[in-house]
This record gives C-alpha cells, sequence and structure tokens, in this order.
C-alpha cells in the first residue's frame, strides 16, 4: 500500500563538486521496515547518508527523495530532524563547551517550538534524560560532560543511541554505527536499535561489515557499489558477502 | 581582595583603569566586557610589583557593524614570586576590526612567576578584521610562561551536527559562540552580576548571528 511508504528515492544523483558518487540510487522503505545497506569502501554509503540528512557541501544533481510524502531535499538538516529524521554518525562530533543536558534541551525545545509546543517542563525533561541515559547504560554524571568531548568510540557511539532514544525519530539511519566497536558496547547499541523499533518506525543501517547485522535483524539488504544498488535481498546476501565480498556482485 | 567589572555599552562607556599597581600579597581581579556598537581603545597597564601577588585579567568583545576596538594590556613582573593570568575571547562581525596587543615583561631576576596569557577570535563575516600580538619579554630564567593566540570560525561540523539534532542554524551559532566566551564569565565573582552579563550577552551574540 503506497501510504505504508516512509522514505522513497527515486534515480537519485548526488556527489560533491563535480564529482558524481551517487548514480541513479532507487530505495522504497516502508513502514516498519530495517534496511541494510552494504558496500565497499567507496560505494557511496556515506554520500548517501549525508544527502539524506542535508549535509551542506554535498549536492543532488537529480532525482528526488520523498519523507511521508514531502520532499525532503526541500528541508533544512533541522526541519529534517522535526519531521522525525535522526542520523547515528559515523563520527559523532567533539562540542567543547557545551553539555549533554544543555545540549538535548536546546534539541528538544526547538523542536517542539517548532510544532507551535511550550518548552519542556524542567524536571520532565531530567526525568527523561535520566531515563534514557540508563536505556543505553549511560552513567549519570555524563548529564554534566561536554559533548562527546573526551568520549571513547564506544562511548561516543552510545552517546548517538541516547540522542537517538530522547528524540524518538520515526525513521533511524545508523551510518556505520559498528565501526571501532567491541562486542559489549556493540550490543548496547544493538539492544537500544532493537528497543527503539517499532511497527511505525524505520531504518537503514549502513555498514561495511555485518557486525551489526548478527544483533539487529534487517528485512531487506541492499549492495551498493560504485554509486549504484545492484542487488537488493534478504538476509543470505549477509552471508553472500562474508564468504566470497563484494565482487560477485555487478 | 579586588573583583572589578568594567562594561563598556554604546554611549556608556566604562573604562578599566590605564595604570594599576598590585603590591605584596594582593589580588587582582579585572573582567573587561565590550559590547557591540561600541569603538574604544582600552590600554591596561599593571605593575606586579610585589611578592605573592596575583593578578586575573580577562576580557571578552563583541563587534558588529563598524565598531574598532583595541585592547592593549602591558603586564610588568618587577619582583619574583608573582603570577599573572589573561584570558580574552571575543567574535568579530560585520565590518568591524579588532586588535588585540598583549604585552608580558618580565624583569631581569624576577624569578618564580607564572605568567599565561591567551587570546582567542572568532570571525564572523567575511569583512570583519582581527589582529592579534602576543608578546612575551623575559629577563629571568626560573619563570612558566605561555601565550597563546587563535583566530578562526565556527566550526562547521560541530554546527551540522547540532542542526541534525533539530537545532536550528542560529541557535547552533549561539551555542557555540556561548560556550566560546563563557570562560571569561566563569571568571566574574558576582553571581548575580555574572547571571545579567551572562543574559545580555547571550541576546548580544543572538542578534549578531541573524
Amino acid at each position: 500500500m503506497a501510504n505504508d511508504i516512509l522514505l522513497e528515492i527515486k534515480d537519485l544523483h548526488a556527489g560533491i563538486g563535480d564529482k558524481e558518487i551517487l548514480k541513479g540510487v532507487n530505495l522504497t522503505i516502508r513502514k516498519g521496515e530495517i534496511h541494510a545497506v552494504m558496500g565497499p569502501n567507496g560505494a557511496g554509503k556515506s554520500t548517501l547518508s549525508a544527502v539524506l540528512t542535508g549535509k551542506p557541501m554535498y549536492e543532488v544533481t537529480s532525482g528526488s527523495i520523498t519523507f511521508m510524502g514531502k520532499d525532503l531535499l526541500a528541508m533544512s538538516p533541522e526541519e529534517r530532524s522535526w519531521a522525525g529524521i535522526f542520523m547515528s554518525f559515523q563520527y559523532p562530533v567533539e562540542i567543547p563547551g557545551v553539555t549533554i543536558t544543555n545540549f538535548m534541551k536546546t534539541a528538544i525545545n526547538s523542536k517542539r517550538e517548532a510544532l507551535g509546543l511550550e518548552p519542556m517542563k524542567a524536571g520532565d525533561f531530567l526525568k527523561l534524560l535520566k531515563e534514557k541515559m540508563a536505556f543505553v547504560k549511560m552513567r549519570p554524571e555524563f548529564a554534566k560532560r561536554e559533548v562527546n568531548v573526551g568520549f571513547s568510540g564506544g562511548e561516543k557511539k552510545r552517546n548517538e543511541i541516547f540522542q537517538m532514544a530522547m528524540l524518538e525519530p520515526q525513521f533511524a539511519i545508523l551510518d556505520e554505527t559498528d565501526s571501532g566497536l567491541d562486542v559489549d558496547a556493540l550490543k548496547i547499541v544493538a539492544d537500544g536499535v532493537n528497543a527503539l523499533h517499532t511497527d511505525e518506525t524505520s531504518a537503514i543501517i549502513i555498514t561495511h561489515y555485518q557486525k551489526l547485522l548478527e544483533y539487529v535483524a534487517p528485512d531487506v539488504v541492499h549492495v551498493l557499489k560504485a554509486g549504484r544498488i545492484v542487488t537488493t535481498g534478504g538476509s543470505e546476501l549477509i552471508d553472500a558477502i562474508e564468504k566470497n565480498g563484494f565482487d560477485q556482485f555487478q | 581582595m579586588s573583583s572589578e567589572v568594567y562594561i563598556l555599552r554604546p554611549g556608556v562607556v566604562n573604562l578599566p583603569p590605564e595604570h594599576i599597581e598590585v603590591h605584596d600579597g594582593e589580588t587582582l581581579n579585572i573582567t573587561v566586557i565590550v559590547m557591540p556598537g561600541v569603538s574604544a581603545d582600552i590600554p591596561i597597564r599593571v605593575d606586579v610589583c610585589g611578592t605573592g601577588a596575583s593578578v586575573t585579567l580577562n576580557g571578552l568583545y563583541l563587534t558588529d557593524g563598524n565598531d574598532k576596538v583595541s585592547i592593549v594590556t602591558d603586564i610588568r613582573h618587577t619582583v619574583g614570586g608573582s603570577t599573572s593570568s589573561q584570558l580574552f575571547n571575543g567574535v568579530a562581525a560585520g565590518e568591524s576590526r579588532f586588535n588585540f596587543f598583549g604585552k608580558i615583561l618580565i624583569a631581569q631576576d624576577a624569578q618564580k612567576i607564572e605568567a599565561y596569557q591567551t587570546n582567542r577570535n572568532i570571525l564572523l563575516s567575511e569583512k570583519a578584521l582581527i589582529d592579534t600580538k602576543p608578546q612575551l619579554e623575559i629577563y629571568a630564567d626560573d619563570v612558566k610562561c605561555s601565550h597563546g593566540a587563535t583566530v578562526g570560525q565556527l566550526n562547521a561540523d560541530e554546527q551540522f551536527y547540532m542542526r541534525s539534532r533539530g537545532i536550528p542554524e542560529v541557535e547552533a551559532k549561539v551555542l557555540q559562540i556561548i560556550s566560546f566566551l563563557s570562560p571569561v564569565l566563569a571568571g566574574i565573582e558576582d553571581e548575580k552580576l555574572r547571571a545579567s552579563l551572562s543574559e545580555e550577552v547571550e541576546q548580544a551574540v543572538r542578534k549578531m548571528s541573524e
């Protein structure tokens, strides 16, 4: 059914400057689905996540992206967040001087303002913050830490999932979330992703490795190579990639 | 002993004294705040001429439009066993111009001195100009001194990260600038004054970021 479609990418061409990186990507994600996009280095995985979130410098030359019936490409990064899109960054950014509490308070109240709601009451906010930090097993003292400053790789990724839990997105993009994580951190992240997943929300897992996919089962798997999706299938593709790599797909 | 805040607002320019002497065991804590809409030359010379004396000289500036602000500090440690610390952070927008000339002098044989100076600047527009010149003159060998000066722009990766979390572009800039300025505001001892100044600075920063 057409109204089950959450995100639709049609013949997307995009790149940086004169360099075309995505060369005609088509992808349809329905409500409740988890998709994996796998591909070798240089396939265009990072460009895909950058274009979905509206990162400056990346240019879409043709094609379209529709999110919940709206033209996603016409929206600013913050408008996309308000509409329910969230990306867990491959390299979470350090923001010296800004505490996690202040960061999340500003984020949540900006969205509320955009939706015409009053700011969240301080007590309610702190309760929510505590609850979501416990959910990803972040120690309470992290609330006062500067965003990602001095965090280990695992702590940074956990902080991403914490923010995701706070913002409750309709559509999550997990960009190489498994890179640099040990098994324990990977499990915490995967548990978070699974717990936040409902029949109404969708996710796209962009990854080089099958690691995270051992814990979060995708409904659909795509192979991205040289800027195009060359194969789409089920979880059997993950095994095929693990055995024989990406060279088998053309 | 003494903690003073000098605020320069359009029309009400409260300049710090041009020459201060700090004697044995005395503490001096001065903060200078320059709000947008002010053009001024601000020379401050401090003679640290007593053992156990401690000087903190901080400042923040916000320049916009055609403002021209120049801060010249001259800290002279004439006897040993004293400390000084300077922190000046500021933001220049519009076609404004900001100069910082900071000098630390440590006299001959004035040993066991710690003297630090930092000047950090952010350019918000292509037409704003910043000139920063730190200078150390040391004639003693048992001292700890450092100076550092930076001029840069707001970090674009930080901005995109914040916007991807739903923080609007202007709000992201305000957060970045406030966090950049907050170490100076934190040095103001009077809590009430600190709170009201933080509010005033935030409003000015928001206006400059739009």
